[in-house]
């Protein structure tokens, strides 16, 4: 008997392999099914995210409070100084004003290089432990998203859009580690080929043996052909390592991305850009220099005696 | 596997699934994530007799298929869940006492959960996948492992008492 329930349970299990292969499969041909049941999910699961959203965000950089709290004495000072200056102020949702000023660096971007964009709050991540980087947005088809456009934040590039619903999109961030971006040096105009690796940490590829990088070299997005998956000229991210190997052909080296990943509250998805190509036009610009004082000092006439 | 627990298992489970989607997701952990739908589903097994785990990963498999958020193709879930079921059930279960301890649970489901994130990136990589850097890896599977263990007390007893639930008179 029981080596009957054992061969049962195997036969099974072999029959649900063999089911979830043959779901595989059906996948990687491109079934459009299966790309259609994961938007009907995303359909049903938006209301669900949203209310999500506003229930956890309060709580949702919670560890990063708690591992920056009580770094110096002085810190503390001053956040107690701002916390009362706060208090006095109208009660204002941190959050809002948080989101409102990320919405005012995105439109600023998209406003210098006269892009055409829909604003939209992030309503929830990817699933972890999948290896995957994504967000969902808060607008979708009916805003005039569309799969493969551009999404920006207050610095620069974010990702593509993935798939829509009707009033969700999905991300797919450019720390995923599928995400790839032609890119061309501010100045140089040099081309290359970043990649996402999965955290804030991008590699890029030139694309000739002529190419050259430094650190600190300003990289923006090269453009699409009809300005999909990528509109031109958007800040990607900067040079902070490069590869010196003998045996390479073409100079590689390592990014910092503009946008902090990990903290998005407000994009921008890019539905059309105006007025083409702005060239380096949206390098984001250093701190200005103080501006420095000279005196002069005049030695006052003594009177004579 | 009675036809009768089917229902019951799929709600447990598309619960646990908009839980991780609206709620889980959103929390930004200080390393790596941590997936609850994962941890839930490795206790669960572990009170599962051997001839249901591997319909009940299957089940759970499909439903985090679902995710619209997730790169890999459809059905890789339902594979990862179905072979980590059948381990579970037939080698790691068997070789355990029929009372289980708190420290037991908390142990085989991080090491089960390891064990399924590592499947699921390697057959994603035989399948074409891109995995990312090492280092990224690294720390995803550390983060995960660390909340799996160190959240275990909240959500093992739940998955165990709603596994009872689900039971029907002649399972109990």
């Amino acid at each position: 008997m029981p080596a009957r329930g054992s061969n049962r349970t195997r036969l099974l299990w072999i029959s649900l392999l063999v089911t979830s292969l043959f779901l595989i499969t059906l996948d990687l041909r491109g079934v459009s099914i299966i790309s259609s049941i994961r938007s009907g999910v995303q359909a049903v699961l938006a209301p669900f995210q949203k209310a999500g959203s506003s229930i956890v965000s309060p709580l949702g950089n919670l560890f990063d409070d708690i591992t920056n709290l009580g770094r110096t004495q002085s810190k503390i000072d001053n956040l107690k100084e701002e916390n009362e200056r706060l208090k006095s102020r109208l009660i204002l949702n941190e959050n809002i004003v948080g989101e409102l000023e990320q919405l005012k660096g995105v439109l600023d971007l998209a406003g210098q290089a006269r892009l055409k964009v829909v604003a939209a709050r992030v309503i929830t991540r990817g699933g972890t432990a999948t290896f995957g980087e994504t967000i969902v947005i808060d607008k979708g088809s009916n805003s005039g998203i569309k799969r493969d456009m551009t999404v920006i934040a207050t610095r620069g590039l974010v990702g593509v859009v993935k798939s829509t619903t009707s009033n969700s999109a999905v991300i797919l961030l450019m720390s995923d580690p599928s995400f790839r971006v032609g890119v061309r040096v501010a100045g140089t105009q040099d081309m290359g080929i970043l990649s996402g690796g999965g955290d804030n940490r991008f590699t890029i590829e030139m694309l000739s043996a002529t190419g050259q990088i430094k650190v600190g070299d300003v990289l923006l997005s090269r453009g699409s052909s009809g300005d999909r998956p990528f509109v031109p000229g958007v800040p990607v991210g900067k040079i902070s390592f490069v590869e010196s190997s003998a045996g390479q052909l073409t100079k590689q080296g390592r990014v910092e991305g503009f946008v902090n990943l990990d903290s998005l509250g407000v994009v921008s998805v890019v539905l059309d850009a105006v007025a083409g190509d702005p060239g380096d036009a949206l390098v984001p610009r250093g701190p200005k220099p103080a501006p420095t004082v000279t005196v002069f000092v005049t030695p006052e006439p003594t009177p004579s005696e | 596997m009675t036809i009768n627990r089917i229902p019951g298992i799929v709600a447990v489970f598309g619960l646990l699934f908009l839980l991780q989607e609206a709620l889980i997701n959103r929390v930004s952990f200080i390393i790596g994530g941590f997936s609850l739908y994962l941890a839930f589903f490795i206790v669960w097994i572990m009170q599962e007799e051997r001839g249901s785990a591997v319909a009940n990963g299957f089940i759970a498999g499909f439903i985090a298929d679902l995710s619209p958020t997730l790169e890999a193709p459809f059905g890789l879930w339902s594979f990862v869940f179905t072979v980590v079921a059948y381990l579970i059930a037939n080698n790691v279960r068997a070789a355990l006492d029929s009372d289980l301890s708190p420290i037991t649970i908390s142990v085989v489901t991080v090491f089960g959960s390891f064990v399924a994130s590592v499947m699921f990136l390697l057959s994603g990589a035989i399948l074409g996948q891109e995995v990312g850097s090492a280092s990224y890896i690294l720390k995803e599977l550390f983060g995960n492992a660390m909340w799996t263990f160190l959240l275990s007390p909240l959500y093992a007893p739940i998955s165990i008492k709603l596994h009872r639930t689900t039971l029907t008179a002649r399972n109990r």
